[in-house]
């Protein structure tokens, strides 16, 4: 807490603050528009905080998730499409409030208890995370190496509707991550053409993976027509909305436990703690029957539990590079491209660079209060934004975010062939998040497999080294349990299928 | 079931090929990890193709099971649906931004960038193309562009590919 104080003015700069305020405003917006997913959004800019300073940089990136997962519940609300996968509990009740010409109290009451739920779960975020890099610091090779696997379970299991496709997907992003030079013996590996010599990047892969596929997705639905939003504003609502969210402390209390609970979970994302708060919410309701037909209790409770899962979401990231959704592991990406590697050394040789960055994270709370109420007035023109002009937004971004980190164009030639790849891997089950995980801790995973094995050929083993010890034990079984869930999960599913 | 079939097969023999592939590597040692990789991959292929098999079953035995005529009005749709698909845009656009690509060597980042925002608009939004949207278009393409020359060329001063005019 008191490197937190101390650090806590290096945000406070007025470059620091006006990229905090763009982003939150930029944040809200790419949430609120349909089509375009804060994953890809995030991933767009990592290569844009390439040129500013590690510090402003990061808030950029974490202004915009911030910001993404509540801005997502605008499009929820008025034209009950959800802008995240975090808001699909919002469209529950905020949708049949806007129905019955309540859009503007249920967009008020969204802000507010994001910001409640988010400062809780930052709360959270600011106790736990130093305690938890202390433990990693006991982590030697075989340790590390199975961190980097259990990232890949968590995601492949969170992202896919198949674990078996997911994990092949996290396998296929360890690959990936190996064409080029070998990095300890120096050879060529998986070169089959020039542009592959210097490796595929981590900006190129994010940007490829996430966007180009959006840009092939929304050309397909380029005649689809988006429901006209329910918007009907209401004049001098501001202050009694606020009186009636606060009192509504159940919901509040609910959401918020519920999302830092759900948040510290590596794996178990918004989309989990708003469902599961919803569900809490309307269990412990004095009237459940309401629930679903417009009731604030559902929107209070789904809002603060998805934005109080942001800043536990990033424990297990900061710590131990182990994402807790999709977005995180972009965000990921965007710390690593400024060299700063999760685990004790973020907090002990870039502690300026990550308590400003924490800093930032409750301020962008705050600010993403302030601007989405003022917002939710004109969100819904947002809403008009016609796919033909995205498509070609985010093609142009997405080639210029690529070559301007290298100034390569093998690069955005690299970019657009994963895209490509992915985009028809969507079309059969196959999802990016794990890929770009793979790629993203191939080389962490790889280094420490190598180290490890190094030491276990002169000491006892490699199968020993890697099968042995608590720690890794522990990981091992966490792994398994990632696994075998997924798979239980899937089950159900064709169980119910069978049934219905 | 019978796409889910034919992908699970062509990783299995991506796979192979990929760890075939090792052998060519000069230095045995650096294919270690690619190896366990590959290793892995190719049984979760195994996987997939149990998993599509079996999945295949279970909906042939269920079909046997249930009604005949709904199923051939479920297989209609599916084939309506399939129809609808707009291979034709997307086969556009990809190509669109494989000359965009060209282009950007030969033009620069900026004027290439602008031309094929207004190009893109115009061709995907040819059916509702009128001469106010068109002019809207441009002006749109005009102003994003300019935008990004401002913010990333002047601002951040950002490397970008350098042709005719900038």
């Amino acid at each position: 807490m008191a490197e937190l104080i101390q650090y806590f003015p290096l945000a406070l700069t007025i470059p620091n603050l006006l990229t905090l305020v763009l982003g939150v405003i930029g944040g809200l917006i790419l949430g609120a528009t349909p089509g375009l997913s804060p994953t890809m959004a995030v991933a767009l800019l990592v290569p844009f905080t390439f040129h500013m300073n590690p510090i402003t940089g990061l808030i950029l990136l974490g202004a915009v998730y911030t910001a993404t997962v509540a801005g997502g519940a605008i499009s929820a609300i008025l034209i009950n499409i959800p802008g995240a996968p975090a808001n699909i509990a919002t469209l529950l009740d905020g949708h049949p409030m806007a129905k019955q010409g309540k859009s503007q109290k249920a967009l008020y009451m969204c802000f507010i208890s994001s910001l409640i739920g988010g400062l809780f779960g930052m709360l959270i975020m600011i106790l736990f995370t130093p305690p938890m890099a202390k433990i990693a610091l006991k982590f030697g090779p075989s340790e590390m190496f199975w961190v980097a696997i259990f990232g890949i379970t968590v995601m492949a299991g969170l992202s896919s509707g198949s674990i078996a496709k997911g994990l092949f997907g996290g396998m296929f992003g360890l690959l990936i991550s190996t064409i080029g030079y070998s990095p300890m013996l120096g050879v060529p590996r998986f070169v089959f053409h020039d542009v592959l010599i210097g490796g595929v990047a981590i900006v190129p892969a994010l940007i490829g993976l996430f966007a180009i596929p959006q840009v092939y997705s929304l050309t397909e639905k380029l005649y689809t027509q988006i429901e006209r939003p329910d918007y009907k504003p209401q004049k001098g609502i501001l202050l009694k909305t606020v009186i009636e969210n606060l009192k509504m402390v159940k919901a509040l209390g609910i959401g918020s436990i519920v999302g830092t609970i759900i948040g510290v979970i590596p794996g178990a994302g918004g989309q989990v703690s708003g469902l599961i708060a919803y569900d809490q919410a309307r269990k412990f309701s004095k009237k459940p029957q309401d629930f679903g037909k417009g009731n604030p209790e559902g929107v209070v409770a789904a809002e603060s539990a998805n934005n109080a899962m942001v800043g536990p979401s990033l424990i297990p990231l900061l710590t131990l590079s182990i994402p807790g959704s999709p977005t995180a592991a972009v965000l990921l990406g965007g710390l690593l491209i400024h060299g700063l590697f999760p685990g004790p050394d973020l907090f002990l040789n870039n502690a300026s660079i990550t308590y400003a960055f924490i800093a930032s994270l409750v301020l962008a709370q705050v600010a993403m209060c302030i601007f989405g109420l003022i917002m939710s007035r004109y969100s819904y023109m947002v809403m008009s934004v016609p796919n033909l002009y995205m498509i070609a937004a985010v093609t142009v971004l997405a080639v210029y975010g690529t070559y301007s980190v290298q100034n390569s164009f093998a690069d955005v030639v690299v970019m657009f062939s994963l895209g490509t790849l992915m985009y028809i891997g969507n079309k059969f089950g196959f999802s990016a998040a794990p890929v770009v995980l793979g790629i993203i801790l191939g080389p962490i995973a790889e280094d420490n497999f190598l180290k490890g094995k190094l030491i276990a050929e002169t000491d006892v083993g490699v199968f020993s080294y890697f099968f042995n010890g608590p720690m890794n034990l522990v990981i091992i079984l966490l792994c398994a349990v990632s696994i075998g869930y997924s798979i239980y999960g899937e089950i159900k599913t064709i169980k119910k299928a069978k049934e219905g | 079931m019978k796409k889910d079939l034919i992908v699970s097969l062509i990783l299995l023999a991506g796979s192979m090929a990929l760890y075939a592939s090792l052998s060519l590597m000069e230095e045995p040692a650096a294919a270690s990890f690619p190896r366990v990789v590959i290793v892995i991959m190719g049984c979760l292929g195994l996987a997939l193709c149990v998993q599509a098999i079996l999945a295949k079953q279970r909906h042939e035995r269920a079909v046997l099971q249930s009604n005949h005529v709904a199923d051939s009005g479920k297989e209609r749709n599916d084939s309506a649906a399939a129809k609808k698909f707009p291979f034709g845009t997307l086969v556009v656009c990809f190509v669109m931004i494989l000359v965009y690509f060209v282009v950007m060597e030969k033009l620069g980042f900026y004027v290439s960038a602008f031309l094929f925002f207004i190009i893109l608009t115009f061709v995907l939004g040819r059916k509702d193309l009128t001469l106010r949207q068109g002019a809207v278009q441009i002006g749109i393409a005009f102003i994003f562009t300019a935008v990004l020359f401002l913010l990333f060329n002047k601002l951040l001063v950002v490397q970008t590919p350098k042709g005719l005019l900038f």
